[in-house]
Order: structure tokens, then C-alpha cells, then sequence
């Protein structure tokens, strides 16, 4: 049987019957985004390597935990990478370094313009490319916010008392931050700043 | 009503999980009775949902996927030609048991009896380094050689000599291309125990079963080699130690 035809959620159950092979099918549809989260958020190859591993042994030992009206496989996969990789940084006391916070590499000039549409795309890069040009739109601000409550898990006090900043102007930038994400991202048009 | 608006200013947030420990239970207290936010909140959601997409995606070395199959228990992949070559070499199967659950059900079970047998802690023996040939497992320490010096390695063999558990710590980390392979040797005859990888802080381990019940080889020794392992030992040694010699 070809699993690779099977949706995530088989795959989860078949998991749950110990089936390696499931899991090494919800491994290869998957990893390049858990190593990509991880390597983003701990700076470090090897760490961001363990962290994978850790995360899909994660999937093998806990498939019995997922509950599909919470929310897709892709999203669970990501929340699990996400807090194994906060994890790993509160635990080890890392100094975060803001050189690489914030997507610096995206700039409004940087992306395919509108009419270049990735039609040939697999699902998963044009997820990429449509979260990344809405972030373009976004002032620095406002990324620097969001990648420190995302990524790096912390809270508006937190973001607050690391940045300096009033704990209002915190709450506001993340606030604006999302809600102009959520627009770009439901009219897939360039947002005005 | 203002203590409405000021909850659906907190979505965003609580979607992220990036609220205080006080703001999060007010939400989470207003979300109960309230359907517009927890639409709301679900629209939010829908972004965090993109998020991880929103980073430079990297695909993770080969050996990351290797290494959690071993985890699992899944046998290695070594490829068909390689893989003649051992049964061709050796006669046998290669079969690989490495896994951390593996080597701690070894060692408490080994715990269990050194308790039962003499009220000694095993982990004293063991930091002592001795071998004893009564009703406790055999542990042979593996000394390190320049190649990889910091590193140190024990097989513990079970009680019937037959097959053990190999467990190193600190060697060094190999590239994508090799790994390190177990030798069995028996009057200049050396037969493979099988392939592993450290983890990033050099910690390993390994089931170890051959066709000779293991305690009749005269020693062990860990090499590198190729990844999948070769029919002889062809690279550096890292690691050896002694079985016979110290009935």
C-alpha cells in the first residue's frame, strides 16, 4: 500500500498501530517545516536537528493525543516544534540576538510582484510566499513583535520589559501587527503600512 | 460594552499566546459565553496557523529521519548491495536494537539484580570499572584511543553471554557519509555488531548481537566507516576494550 496517498490524519492512526512507515511519510511532508521553525527560533543546526527529532518522536509516542476539531495535523506538528523550541531556549537561558529577529531578509521590494502568481507551487510554498509578502507590509515594529510572541514565546510583559518599550505601545503593536496580517492574508493584496 | 471591546482587543494575542497570565483568564472567561469572539479568535488563528510558514524553509540533513527510525525501533536502511556484502561477509543478518529505552531497560534490570545479589550500587561497579563473572551481567569498558579522546564506552553483556547493549557517551559526531561500526574480534576474525551515530553530545547505544555469544570474543572495537558499515574495519578506531582477557 502506497501510504504517501493518504491524508495526514490516516496517517496519524496508523501511527497510533505503530506503523513506522506512516510516520515516516508524516516525517517526509513535514520536516523541512519543523527544522525551518526550530532553526529560526534556536539559531543553532544541531539544536534545531535534535529539536526535529524530538518533535516527530513526539508524533510517534503522542498521535493518540491529536484531536482534529482542535485544529489541522500541520498546525499540531507546528505547535509541538514551536513549544519544544521555546522550550529548549528557556531551559538553556539563550540571550535572544535581534540581529536575526524580525524576517530583516523581507522587504517590500523582495517579493514577486502580484502578477507573477506561483501557480506551480506545491500547497506548502504557496503558504510561504503568500505569509511572507503579507510580513513585508508589516513596519519593523511590528515584526519585531510578532516573532518575539511567536517564535520565541514570549508574553506582552515580557516583550515589553526586553524591548523597553510601554507595555500599551507592546500590546498595540502586536494587535496592529495581526490584524493587518489578517486582512492581507483574506484579500491576498498589498496592505497599506 | 467596554469590557467587551477590551477582550477582542486581546484576541490577536491570545491567539498567539502572548497574554499575561491574568489577561489570558479573562479571555478565556469571556470566550465561554461569547460566540462573536470565539469566531473572532478563529480568524486569528487562521494567521498564527501561516506563521510557521513565514520562515526560510531548510531541509534537515538525511541523517535526522535515520536517527528518529532508529529511535523507533524501525530496522536501518542499509542499501540491498551493502547489505549482501555484510550477509556475505559475516553470514548472518545485521539487526540493530539501538535506542535509549533499550540500553535503560538493560541497565535497571541491571540495577535490579546488583541489589538483589550483593546490596552494592551497580553505578559504583560500573564507575569502578570492574567485571565480575557471578549472577550480574558482565560490563566491559571500552578505553578511548587518540582518535577520539574524551570519549568512553561500556558493553554490558546479559547474563548468558550471549548478546549486550553498547552505550558510548561523548564521541564526536560523524559526518553525513559515516558512521561508527562495532567489532567483534575472535583469533585475528573480526565480525560486525552493527552501525550507529551519536547524538549531538556523543551519547549512543547499541543492541550488539552476533552468531558467537558475545563473551567468547577476545575484545571489541568501534571504528569509522562508511555510513551502512563495511565487510572489514577500514577506519580510525575510537574506542576497544578487552572481553576474554578479563575472566
Amino acid at each position: 500500500m502506497d501510504l504517501t496517498s493518504l491524508d495526514d490524519e490516516a496517517l496519524l492512526r496508523l501511527i497510533i498501530q505503530r506503523n513506522q512507515e506512516a510516520l515516516g511519510v508524516i516525517y517526509d511532508r513535514y520536516s523541512r517545516l519543523v527544522f525551518s521553525m526550530a532553526l529560526h527560533a534556536v539559531g543553532d543546526r544541531l539544536a534545531a536537528e535534535e529539536i526535529t527529532q524530538d518533535v516527530f518522536l513526539r508524533v510517534w509516542e503522542k498521535a493518540g493525543t491529536y484531536r482534529s476539531e482542535a485544529a489541522k495535523v500541520s498546525t499540531w506538528l507546528a505547535s509541538i516544534a514551536r513549544y519544544r523550541s521555546i522550550d529548549y531556549l528557556r531551559r538553556r537561558g539563550v540571550r535572544l540576538d535581534h540581529s536575526s529577529i524580525g524576517w530583516d531578509d523581507l522587504t517590500p521590494g523582495s517579493m514577486p510582484v502580484t502578477d507573477n502568481e506561483p501557480e506551480d507551487y506545491v500547497e506548502q510554498e504557496s503558504e510561504h510566499w503568500r505569509i511572507r509578502r503579507a510580513i513585508t507590509h508589516l513596519p519593523e515594529e511590528q515584526r519585531l513583535v510578532l516573532d518575539l510572541a511567536y517564535f520565541f514565546g514570549l508574553s506582552h510583559s515580557e516583550i515589553s520589559n526586553h524591548l523597553g518599550e510601554p507595555l500599551g505601545t507592546v500590546k498595540t503593536r502586536i494587535r496592529l501587527a495581526m490584524q493587518k496580517l489578517r486582512e492581507a492574508l483574506k484579500n491576498d493584496l498589498p496592505v497599506e503600512k | 460594552m467596554v469590557a467587551d471591546e477590551h477582550v477582542t482587543e486581546l484576541l490577536p494575542a491570545y491567539a498567539l499566546d502572548a497574554l499575561d497570565a491574568g489577561d489570558a483568564s479573562r479571555v478565556d472567561a469571556h470566550l465561554k459565553t461569547c460566540p462573536d469572539c470565539r469566531l473572532e479568535l478563529k480568524s486569528y488563528q487562521q494567521v498564527v496557523e501561516m506563521l510557521p510558514y513565514s520562515v526560510p524553509q531548510v531541509q534537515p540533513p538525511a541523517y535526522v529521519r535515520e536517527r528518529l527510525m532508529e529511535q523507533v525501533g524501525a530496522t536501518r536502511s542499509v542499501s540491498g548491495e551493502q547489505r549482501a556484502d555484510a550477509r556475505a561477509a559475516s553470514g548472518r543478518t545485521l539487526s540493530l536494537w539501538s535506542g535509549l529505552t533499550r540500553a535503560w531497560a538493560v541497565v535497571s534490570l541491571v540495577i535490579i539484580l546488583a541489589l538483589a545479589s550483593s546490596n552494592l550500587l551497580l553505578w559504583q561497579r560500573v564507575n569502578r570499572l570492574q567485571t565480575t563473572v557471578q549472577s550480574s551481567m558482565r560490563v566491559i569498558n571500552l578505553e578511548s584511543t587518540d582518535a577520539a579522546p574524551g570519549a568512553s564506552g561500556l558493553l554490558v553483556i546479559s547474563l548468558d553471554g550471549e548478546h549486550g547493549t553498547l552505550v558510548v557517551d561523548r564521541l564526536p559526531q560523524l559526518e553525513e557519509d559515516y558512521q561508527y561500526q562495532v567489532w567483534l574480534v575472535e583469533n585475528g576474525n573480526r565480525t560486525s555488531g552493527g552501525v550507529f551515530s551519536v547524538s549531538s553530545s556523543g551519547y549512543g547505544s547499541l543492541w550488539v548481537s552476533t552468531d558467537l555469544a558475545l563473551a567468547d570474543y577476545d575484545s571489541v572495537g568501534i571504528t569509522i566507516e562508511p555510513a551502512g558499515g563495511s565487510p572489514g574495519p577500514t577506519g580510525e578506531r575510537v574506542l576497544a576494550g578487552e572481553i576474554q582477557a578479563q575472566r
